[in-house]
Formats: C-alpha cells, structure tokens, sequence
C-alpha cells in the first residue's frame, strides 16, 4: 500500500500545527464559534447533536494493521470505546473533546493518516473499490489513480472553493463495487482494443435531493490524461456551477441543465489547453505510484481446499459464512473476505476499539497486513488463504464479528440519523436494528438472497437510499417521523435510481412493511436464482404497491 | 463622487508587502475625472472606444464579477496593465480559475490583482494561482500580512506560480520557491 515519503510528511505535519494553533486560539476565546467554523471543517471536525465529531479519511478505504490499532487506540483513549465507518470509507468519531483534537490529529499522524478534504466545498477523499488489488474480475487496480488524485487534490489552490462539495470514485472492474456512478466523478478503469489502460469517464451522479445516474463523457482517456482531463471537468464546474442556491450547486444539476453534449464539449475544449502542461502523467510517475500497490507475493497453498472441504462438513455455520462472505480471489488459493460489521440487531458499521484491535491482528497475521473498508459499512480482509480460512472464522468469531450475512436483508446500510446527526428528519439506526432482527435467522436470509436495504435519516441520502434495493428514508410530516420506501434502486454498473412506492410508514409500520415487500417477492420470483432486484425488473412496482396499500387499506 | 471607492476599500498588498495603489476604481470613465490610472468595472472598460482604453497617458484597468466571463479579454492580454478579478464572499472561488487562465493559460503579463473578502487561509491560494497583487479589507488578514504570516504550506502537489519542480519525486510535486 501507500506509504507517505518526506514530502507527505512536511505537508500533513504543518496542516497539523496549524490546526492546533486554530485550536487553542478557539479555546482562548481568540476565535468565535463562526470564525472557527470554516477551519475546523477544513480538519474534519465537525458539530454535531451532542458534540463534535471528528471524520478521519482513510483513502480508497485501504488501512495497515498498525493504522487500525491507532484508530482503535483514539477510539480508547479520545472516544467512548468505538468508531463508526461510514459509506464514504471514512471513520467518525462521534464524541471526541474539542480540547483533544489537535493531540488525535497528531497521534493519526504519526501513522500517516488525517482529517483533511473530509469536508467543504473541495474534492473529498476519494473513494474506490474495496476488492480493489484482490478481486479475480478485475482489469487493473484503481487505487494508484485514486492515490495520484489525492495528492493532486489535496489544498488544491484552484478548487478548494467550489460551488458544493465533489466526490469522485474509481473502479477496476466491470462489476461497479464503488458505485461509480452515482459520483461527481465515476472512473472506470479498463483496456482498450491495444490493451493500453484508460478510463471511461462518468461524471455528475449524485444522491441527496436530486438523485441522478451519471453520465458517461469519454469512453476512453488514457491514463497519463487523467489529471489534465479532471483539472478541465474541474474548471469547467468551478466557473459555471451554480452558487445561488446550495442544493443546485453540485456538478449534476450543471451537466442536467447544460445538456450533456455541450458539456462534454466545454470539458473537451477546455482540456485542449491542458492536455500538453505540466499535468500530463510521466509513465515513470504511474509506475513509481503503482508499486506501492503491487500485489503481494502469494505462495500457492493448494492442500486448503481439502481442510476447507472437511471444515466445512464439520460445520454448517462455518460454511454458511463461507458461502456469504468470501469472495474469490486473483489467485485460486486465496479468498476476499468480508467482515460484517452488522450483527443481528447491531448498530450498521460501529466497531469497539477492541473488534478495531482484532481485526487489525488477523490482518497481520493472515492478510498481509492489510484492511479494507466498504462503502457498505464493513470491512474486508483482501489475502487470507483457503487454507486460514477457518482459523480466521474462529478469531472473528471470539468478539461477534463472523456474522455470515455480506451482501442479505441484514447486511443493511444506515446513516447515523437522529441519534447523532442535527439534519435528520427521524431515526435510521433504530429500525436498522428492527428489521436486522426480523430478517435474522440465517435460512429466512439465505432464502430471501441478495437484498440491499439502505436507510437515510433525511433527502441528504448518507445512507444511499435512492440505490437501496429496498431504500428507507426518513421524512417528517406534521411533527411525525416517517418513512418513505422506493424500491428497485442500485449503484452498480446498472445503475437505477428506486422508484418512490408512495405514502410513507410510521416507525411502528415501517418493518411490517418491509416484510410485506419481501414476502410479495417470495410469492412472485420465478425460482431462487430471481434475485429481488431482478424481479422487480421484470414485474416493476404494481405487485408491490398491491401489497403495500391494499393490505393497509384492508386492516385499517 | 462619492461612489468613486477610495484607499478606504483596503489596502494593496503583494510578496514584496504593503504599498500605494496608484489606482482608483470608478463606475465610469467621466466619474474618474482625470485619475492617471483607473479600474473600471468590465462591461464599462469594453464599451469604450480603444484609442481611450488603450491611450498611452493613462492606465485603465478591468474588473471582473465573478459571474462574469474573461473570454472577451483573451484577445486584448497584451495591452490591458491591470485586471482585477473579485471575490465578493470568501466562499465564491471562480476568480481562481479565471486566475489560472488569465496567467498561466494565456500568459497576462500586467498586474493580476484579488478584491475583496480575502481570507488569510486564501493568501497562499491566490498568489499559487497567479495574483501578483490583493486589495484586502479584511482585518485579520491585514495583521497576519503585516506579520509576513502567509499560512502557506511547505510543500505542493499542485503545479502553480511561485514554486518550483521538487526534484527527484513526482512530476505534480512543487516546492515554494525561495
Ligand atoms: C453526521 C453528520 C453528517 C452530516 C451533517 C452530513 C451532511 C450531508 C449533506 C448536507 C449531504 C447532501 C449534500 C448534497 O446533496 O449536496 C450529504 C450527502 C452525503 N453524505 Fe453525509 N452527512 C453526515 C454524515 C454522513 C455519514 C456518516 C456518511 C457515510 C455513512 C455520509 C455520506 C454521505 C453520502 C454518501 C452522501 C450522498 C452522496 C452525494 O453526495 O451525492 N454522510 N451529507
Ligand atoms: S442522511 Fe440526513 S440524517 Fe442521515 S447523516 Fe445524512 S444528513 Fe444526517
């Protein structure tokens, strides 16, 4: 993975003692909350309900084992004992003193990690698939590019001020696992016809208020164009983005209003000016940034398959989580696996410093020291061989973290909702919980199959909702929580934003509800290979509304 | 012509510190009287006839909304001494765009000057993306400039003026120049 050289380290370092003197200029009283204010937010401190928060970036979601032991030591040591990882493969914690901050910004660091671009009107952390360097479908990894694009954007001084804040995400493969498209900017990585890479570039996805499906503005642009092309889709957003009205502001609401065709041409225009500056990626950079990532040797460790084969006789549960959650790897012997951080009835994507502290010895130990974290709110382990596959299972096990549900009804995606969150319209955490716990036995999972249900406390969408196979948002309605279901969304690479079902559900309906729908789809999927989404492709939402609202009508 | 913004709007700063502004900016040309060097606001400068825009007994500037676009200046660069792009709110960065083509695309070679709410967190900013000059109201800012406090990071990762290549690392990497 990467590691910072000097150069990173005289930049985080001075970000560091800046922000301290900002601090201690705050708690002087020197600063007023409002002059604090934009600092703050430029380290990833943010106010909440309760107290601040802290929003620590950990890019493209790739971590060491040592920089998880740090996070679980803040989580010990500056917080009540946990960490919440978000959608954006990112770490809150939710109750550090403000007094403290400047110490936990050292102590992260001290492990090259920090707060910055976690918010404001910049380009955010950037994002990637978290199989990314492991998955067996995948064309190249995507994290150089994604590494190259943070350093590129970090304090950028031309887009530090845009007009809304500017997420971009990149993929490797085919199957879309960072949800490209529902980005600022989506790239996918890929050969062309001469086996050269390049990026199909996607740009003005977004969820929030007016979820739209990004569009694709070049099929192909070689590798060394990538910052050039960005700067130009970058420039082109910063001038004519609007800024009268923050909801419109992001770069979709521009490629909707300007058309995409025109669009493609200003960016097009614009880079002809860029394309030949100083830019232009030297093979020899991509290169020097790409052997950080080289894929670690892997020895062959073929007799695992018969230890897997018996444990898994041995075992139902065991084999169960198999099934579920590991995912196959570039090299035969090995698995993705994919820690679930939502325990039946748990709080989605909260981890104990202890649980921080074990998966950071497993990584160590049996995936070459390395930890990825989804955009779905769990965690992954990118090498362990066949042949671990049940040592690891039982350490997980020790501390409730082999919940074999990756990718099932309970694998459930929640923002953090009323419980922390001033925005929020209701809760989401709490009926994360309800339903975790309605759907829990394993054969009713195993049966329903792939389902993806995504809960947002409010239209900000933290919690993807819009591509929820079943999404659940929160709205409020003469002093009421309510929640409002759409179903059919997705943010893989059919990407298709759900279709609202109608009138919302108080939070005591909410969950009968959600069986209504998944009992619906039981009656109605061809065999057990139909997943739901796929059935409601085929069916579309009138079987479901049936259900839904007349059965409403008939109890009321 | 008491619309005619004095000294009072701020004080003209540059890396080399403080100094006099031998500007005055004015809504319209017969507001200016006969002020040997004046900025006008965009859609005034481009209405005027060119042997008076460009007369060689005076300087007339251009100022720039951020709404406003510098397409219509690209062709005149070589003759136009000084163009000020404005910052109405600290949180509208258009100008830094116009800035980086106006400079570095289009090579302006006359004073390239920010107006207005300029933060000292935007300093380092403005100055990387090619201002050579900032008219800055803003208290705060003035002290920490005074203090020759730029808050200014030791090391790019961006290409822009004032630094140079960092050698032996990547190709984006700059270092401030000395
Ligand atoms: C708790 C404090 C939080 C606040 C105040 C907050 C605020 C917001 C706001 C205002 C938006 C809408 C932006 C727009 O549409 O222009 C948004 C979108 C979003 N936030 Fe949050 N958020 C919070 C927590 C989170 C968390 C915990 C996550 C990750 C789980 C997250 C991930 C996202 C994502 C993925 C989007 C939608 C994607 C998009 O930007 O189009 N946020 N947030
Ligand atoms: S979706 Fe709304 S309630 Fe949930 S975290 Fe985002 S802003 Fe808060």
């Amino acid at each position: 993975m990467y590691r910072y050289d000097e150069f990173d380290h005289a930049f985080v370092s001075a970000r560091v003692e800046q922000f301290k003197d900002q601090v201690e200029r705050r708690l002087a009283g020197e600063l007023t909350e409002d002059q604090f204010r934009p600092l703050r937010l430029m380290n990833g401190v943010y106010l909440q309900l309760h107290a601040y928060m802290l929003r620590v970036a950990i890019p493209y979601g790739t971590l060491s084992s040592r920089q998880m032991r740090k996070l679980a030591h803040i989580a010990r040591h500056y917080d009540r004992g946990y960490g919440h990882f978000t959608t954006r493969q990112n770490l809150q914690y939710n109750w550090p003193a403000l007094k403290d901050m400047p110490k936990v910004l050292d102590e992260l660091a001290s492990v090259e990690m920090h707060a910055l671009q976690t918010s404001g009107n910049c380009i955010r952390n950037v994002t990637a698939d978290h199989f990314a360097g492991a998955a067996a479908d995948e064309v190249a990894d995507p994290r150089p590019y994604a590494e190259i694009l943070r350093q590129w954007s970090s304090m950028h001084p031309e887009f530090s001020y845009l007009p809304r804040k500017f997420k971009i995400a990149v993929t490797g493969a085919e199957r879309d696992r960072a949800a490209i498209q529902v980005h600022d900017i989506g790239l996918h990585l890929k050969k062309n016809g001469a086996g050269e890479l390049g990026f199909a570039v996607y740009v003005g996805g977004g969820q929030g208020r007016t979820p739209m499906v990004a569009k694709k503005i070049r099929d192909f642009l070689p590798v060394e164009d990538l910052l050039t092309y960005t700067t130009a889709i970058m420039r082109v957003y910063n001038l004519n983005g609007r800024r009268d009205n923050k909801y419109k502001a992001r770069i979709k609401i521009l490629v909707h209003e300007t058309g995409t065709e025109e669009l493609t041409r200003q960016v097009e225009a614009e880079w002809q000016v860029l394309k030949e500056s100083d830019l232009k990626l030297p093979q020899k950079d991509v290169d020097a940034i790409d052997s950080y990532f080289r894929a670690p040797n892997l020895p062959l460790r073929p007799e695992g398959w018969s230890e897997l084969a018996a444990a898994r006789k041995a075992d139902h549960s065991f084999s169960t989580w198999v099934d579920q959650n590991v995912t196959p790897h570039k090299n035969p012997d090995y698995g993705v696996i994919t820690i679930s951080l939502k325990p039946i009835g748990g709080i989605p994507g909260d981890a104990t410093d202890a649980q921080m502290d074990l998966v950071a010895d497993i990584a160590e130990r049996f995936s070459q020291d390395e930890i990825r974290v989804s955009h779905e709110q769990n965690l992954v382990l990118p090498y362990v061989a066949i042949a671990d596959l049940r040592i690891v299972y039982d350490l997980l096990l020790t501390d409730g973290l082999a919940t074999a549900n990756a990718g099932l009804i309970t694998d459930i995606i929640a923002c953090p909702g009323l419980d922390y969150c001033a925005l929020a319209n209701a809760r989401s955490i709490p009926v994360a919980q309800r339903i975790s716990e309605r759907f829990g036995k394993a054969e009713r999972q195993a049966d329903i199959g792939e389902l993806k249900i995504k809960i947002s406390g409010c239209i900000n969408a933290c919690g993807h909702h819009h591509v929820g196979h079943i999404g659940i948002l929160g709205v409020e309605k003469k002093g009421e929580e309510l929640y409002q279901i759409s179903l059919g969304g997705s943010g893989d690479e059919i990407c298709t934003i759900g279709d609202i079902t109608g009138r919302g559900f108080s939070s005591e309906e909410i969950v009968d509800a959600v069986e209504t729908i998944v009992d619906r789809y039981l009656e109605i999927r061809t065999d057990k290979e139909e997943t739901f989404l796929a059935t409601y492709r085929r069916v579309g939402a009138a079987p479901f509304k049936d259900a839904l609202y007349s059965e409403a009508a008939n109890a009321a | 012509m008491s619309d005619i913004s004095e000294k009072s709007a701020g004080e003209l700063w540059g890396r080399e510190g403080f100094r006099e502004d031998p500007y005055i900016t004015a809504p319209t040309l017969e507001e200016a009287a006969d002020a040997p060097a004046v900025i006008l606001p965009l859609t005034v400068w481009l209405g005027i006839e060119d042997d008076v825009r460009f007369a060689t007994n005076r300087k007339i500037g251009v100022s720039v909304a951020p709404g406003e676009n510098v397409e219509p200046l690209l062709a005149l660069l070589d003759r136009i001494p000084l163009i000020a792009l404005e910052f109405p709110a600290f949180n509208d960065g258009r100008s830094y765009s116009k800035a980086e083509m106006l400079k570095n695309q289009h090579q302006f070679k006359g004073e390239l000057r920010a107006v207005g709410d300029v933060l000292v967190d935007q300093v380092a900013y403005m100055l990387r993306t090619g201002f050579d000059t900032l008219k800055v109201s803003h208290a705060v800012t003035l002290a920490r400039l005074a203090d020759h406090n730029l808050h200014d990071a030791p090391v790019y990762y961006q290409p822009g003026r004032g630094s140079h290549t960092a050698p032996g690392t990547y190709s984006w990497r700059r270092v401030p120049a000395a």
